[in-house]
């Protein structure tokens, strides 16, 4: 920290306290409440619906896409299929994908499933060099798993880390996102507690530097107010839910 | 001070008149008495009253407002306190909530602490006038008659600082023979907002233009306010067009003395 | 046609009821915005949250320097760096300065109220760094060089076409008013930028205390490319910002979402709390925080707390009809416009009188208290402050003498009789209309009857009908 801005830190914090020192009161009018604990659930999903159904619903009236994936059928299929629609081309030709690593994406068959279809697939480790990003920048679907899922409006949480880069859900025009019913929750409000009982909430921030929280496609109302969509980020979201319990 | 009846049993209200209508609607003053007279009130008019403060007040004019505040105070005060009235009622919504909301504002010095608590009494015991017609009198039904169609303008004060709202409109409801009719955005303001009305006469207008012309859509042969500062900037600008239709104080639509009022019941 | 907010306010205020298209895309855009809050607060326990959610504030408030240390010791912890600035002129230097260090010469940036009000982009631009906005409002007003005219819909005054005109001259973009067309050149240019940028420059909706982390609220994703791509990434904030754990700014966006544009949430909500961690593919390298006051402890010391409680959702704005008629540029060379705008710009500067036209904008209908989210009671901080500028002096001399006169009457019921007495001669020199109604006033009072007419006096006032309906005998001083 330069001189000049750890003299403003003084300056400021000083001037801080003596302010608030000063005040009598300092709100015309106070609430009197203490802070929330917990703040209450702003969203709660309706109670006539499953889990799965809200999160579906949700994002499809926001212009995204869900399927559900049953326990018996083929999730890395329902994967090739999804990607063939969005670039048809012959069998023959080959696809390129953004993605995160097989590892972290927890679908059986996955890699060897979108081999055989003659996809393949871009994990890059590094995408600091020209180069690379340009080449990323190409591709027009990226895949991702996510960190949660949450119900009550169909959003997804998505956490950079090693094999899990933030380029793969937010540069190519189509996200297909894979969306296991373990990391489903009703509520960001149910996520947090969760962490928090379990003492995860600190080194989930900690190891990941970003926590994105992603509803559907990207939009944009500036332009007299008409809704676009796909100005920066994505304008295909699609969600497969599939039963990983 | 001069009151209407020696009756001790009735609840002793003093008129809380307000410059405007002292000064430019008097009738609106006497529609007011004659309904609290017939709700069961006493009504007495402590005479050397003059105005509230508000316009001082809201143009930023503190000291003065103070003053004419303390006047206000000096005049009514002593009617609560003595018990010489149980409440005290004015035909105007922004007019009450000044003195309820604040005029505490204006004495919170320490040396004031008198000022103060004499504020805090009569602002429990300060009412606009359907506020006390339904919910102190108990009033359910208007008396009067009417032939034609009457919308209804909300007064911001009288709607957002007292919450006054539904008494109104229910009174407005049981007028025999009128026609209700629905006023679109009738929840936007007029735009007269006191001093604003001169300092920012141009958006004053505009807004006042966009609240004429869902009066006139509306259909109706009156709008009905609670505040006769509205009123007077509705009528200025209906005044300016070809069309009949007028706001009219509720008081007297309430009394059966607007014109098209019929005879009462 | 453009509001030179530069002009005196009158001016300004005049040229913006003068333009049709500015108002009717002002009425179009407030109206839809404030019906879908409508729609969706309706959803939703809204007392209950409006109460949290002020009670998160004030307790953000209340404990600001412990907050703002538990963040900065966080920040770094993650493996930030955190800077102080006084000053809006101390803010640019630290960014500038930054760039300068990291050779910067292009960079991008996400919008923010804050880099707005410390005019960040021109400091860079004069340190030689070329900036794009990419909020797709943002950057038309960039092309346009024009201030943003609403706190959440910053282009909410131009039309397609307007739009369109300006795409085809600056992005070569083919003719034509479709909005996705549009969208289009602007996604492809700027995805360019976003890629070879050396910098990302973000705003920040909040900060959280506990983790150390700097949220913002997009829609396009803006947010997160310029915080993801760029190898340095400056979030510049307002110290009012914080607030003390995760679970509080996730309540408080939920807040913000629904009160400026009915969304149950917006697409994107980053939460960036530190450069790439070792092993992630990408990321920026290095991740600065500009902490800013610019007035805002001197707010406090004012009295003007409230202010504070601000989580910039336009709701106000939104449901003001003052501002639907004006629009945001009539209120002047600020960031902030609508209520708070008319509260807050004076209060920030250094002299408030310099905007002593900005809190008299307002009827005081009371309709922006009912829809903020945070319960700040704007017509009273409006009142408070109409005081303090009279109190410095700034009405004209004529206003004061009148008030003067007016209380000096009104003190006294026999000069107020009296006064009556004049009053209503004097009236009936006036000229008036068939109907009797006064036609026209002398000035200053002229602006009533430029729009309006009057009614006349009547011959008696209130106390005197009293007094002849008790069948009492008049004093001699009721004459009046």
């Amino acid at each position: 920290m330069g001189d000049r801005s750890a003299q403003a830190r003084e300056e400021i914090l000083d001037g801080l306290k003596s302010a608030l020192q000063q005040q009598q009161a300092l709100f015309r009018e106070t609430v009197g409440r203490d802070l929330p604990d917990p703040p209450m659930t702003v969203f709660p999903p309706p109670e006539d619906r499953s889990l799965v159904e809200s999160f579906a619903a949700r994002l499809t009236a926001l212009s995204g896409s869900c399927d559900v994936v049953r326990q018996d059928e083929d999730v890395a299929a329902r994967v090739v299929h999804q990607i063939r629609q969005w670039v048809p081309t012959s069998a023959d030709e080959p696809i390129e994908v953004l993605s995160w690593e097989a590892g972290e994406l927890d679908v059986a068959r996955l890699e060897q499933s979108l081999a055989e279809a003659n996809i393949t697939w871009f994990a890059p480790h590094e995408l600091r060099e020209q180069s690379v990003r340009d080449h990323a920048a190409a591709l027009v679907v990226g895949l991702t798993g996510v960190t949660a899922a949450f119900a009550n409006t169909g959003s997804i949480v998505l956490t950079p880390g090693p094999g899990r880069s933030r380029a793969a859900g937010l540069l190519p025009l189509h996200h297909l996102v894979l969306v296991p019913l373990s990391r489903l929750y009703p509520t960001f409000e149910a996520w947090l507690l969760v962490l928090r009982q379990q003492g995860r909430l600190e080194a989930l921030v900690r190891d990941s530097g970003q926590i994105a929280f992603i509803t559907g496609p990207s939009k944009s109302a500036d332009i007299e107010l008409n809704l676009t969509l796909g100005v920066h980020g994505p304008k295909v979201v699609h969600a497969i839910v599939f039963d990983d319990t | 001070m001069t009151s209407s009846s020696n009756d001790r049993e009735r609840p002793r209200v003093a008129l809380f008149v307000t410059c405007m209508v002292d000064t430019l609607y008097p009738e609106v003053g006497l529609a007011a008495v004659d309904l609290l007279e017939r709700s069961g009130a006493t009504v007495v008019f402590p005479e050397e009253q003059t105005c509230c403060g508000q316009p001082a007040f809201n143009a930023g004019y503190r000291d003065e407002a103070r003053r004419m505040a303390q006047h206000f105070l000096d005049v009514f005060g002593p009617l609560i306190a003595n018990h010489q009235a149980d409440a005290i009622v004015a035909p105007s919504g922004s007019c009450v909530a000044m003195v309820k909301h604040f005029y505490e504002v204006l004495f919170t010095d320490s040396g004031q602490e008198e000022q103060r608590q004499l504020v805090h009494r009569l602002s429990a015991a300060t009412y606009e006038l359907t506020q006390y017609l339904v919910d102190v009198l108990g009033v359910e039904e208007s008396a009067a008659a009417y032939d034609g169609a009457i919308t209804y303008h909300p007064c911001c004060h009288l709607l957002r600082e007292l919450a006054v709202d539904s008494q109104p409109r229910h009174l407005l409801s049981t007028i025999d023979g009128a026609e209700i009719v629905e006023l679109q955005a009738e929840h936007e303001c007029c735009g007269f907002g006191g001093l604003f009305a001169l300092k920012n006469a141009g958006i004053s207008t505009a807004m006042g233009q966009r609240k004429v012309e869902c009066i006139i859509q509306s259909g109706a042969d009156v709008v009905a306010v609670n505040d006769v500062s509205c009123m007077t900037h509705i009528n200025g600008l209906l005044g300016k067009t070809e069309h009949q239709c007028r706001a009219v104080h509720i008081a007297e639509l309430l009394a059966g003395s607007a014109p098209n009022s019929r005879d009462a019941r | 046609m453009n509001i030179d907010v530069s002009a005196p306010y009158q001016q300004r205020v005049a040229q913006a009821l003068s333009d049709h298209n500015l108002r009717t895309a002002l009425e179009r855009a407030t109206s839809r915005l404030s019906g879908k809050r409508d729609v969706s607060v309706a959803a939703i326990e809204l007392r209950e949250l409006r109460n949290e959610a002020r009670a998160i504030k004030e307790h953000a408030i209340r404990h600001l320097p412990e907050l703002l240390q538990q963040l900065e010791n966080n920040l770094i912890a993650n493996g930030c760096q955190v800077h102080w600035a006084q000053t809006a002129d101390e803010a640019n230097a630290i960014v500038a300065d930054i760039a300068r260090q990291r050779g910067v010469r292009r960079a991008v940036k996400s919008k923010s109220m804050t880099t707005e009000e410390i005019h960040l982009n021109h400091a860079l631009e004069d340190a030689g760094v070329g900036i794009v906005e990419t909020d797709l409002g943002e950057y038309i007003i960039q092309l346009a060089d024009e201030p943003p005219s609403h706190i959440t819909a910053p282009v909410v005054h131009k039309r397609a076409e307007d739009i369109s005109e300006l795409f085809q001259r600056e992005l070569g973009m083919r003719p034509t008013n479709d909005p996705a067309e549009m969208c289009a050149a602007a996604r492809e240019r700027l995805r360019g930028e976003f890629l070879a940028a050396d910098m990302g420059i973000s705003g920040c909706n909040f900060a959280i205390a506990e983790t150390g982390t700097i949220c913002i609220v997009t829609n396009e994703g803006n947010g997160r490319m310029a915080t993801s791509m760029p190898p340095v990434y400056v979030a510049v904030m307002g110290i009012e910002k914080v607030v003390p754990r995760v679970e509080d700014a996730l309540l408080l966006w939920q807040a913000v979402t629904r009160s400026a544009t009915g969304q149950d949430v917006t697409v994107y909500f980053s939460l960036s709390s530190g450069p790439r961690r070792p092993g992630q593919p990408d990321g920026p390298e290095e991740m600065h925080i500009v902490l800013v006051d610019n007035g805002r402890s001197r707010i406090i010391e004012r009295g003007y707390a409230d202010t504070l409680l601000c989580v910039r959702c336009g709701a106000c704005l939104n449901s003001c009809p003052v501002y639907r008629e004006i629009g945001g540029h009539s209120y002047g060379q600020t960031a902030y416009s609508g209520p708070i705008g008319a509260v807050v710009t004076p209060l920030l500067a250094a002299d408030p009188a310099t905007a002593k036209d900005l809190p008299f904008a307002s009827s005081l209908c009371g309709i922006c208290r009912e829809v903020c989210p945070v319960k700040i009671d704007l017509p009273r901080l409006l009142l408070d402050l109409r005081s303090d500028l009279t109190r410095v002096g700034t009405p004209p001399k004529y206003e004061r003498s009148a008030i003067r006169a007016y209380t000096h009457v009104v003190e006294r019921p026999g000069r107020y009789r009296w006064m009556l007495r004049l009053t209503r001669w004097l009236s009936r020199l006036l000229p008036t209309s068939r109907s009797g109604d006064i036609t026209r006033f002398p000035p200053p009072l002229s602006a009533w009857t430029q729009s309006r007419v009057f009614p006349r006096f009547p011959s008696q006032s209130f106390r005197q009908l009293w007094h002849k309906r008790q069948n009492q005998p008049q004093r001699p001083s009721d004459n009046g």
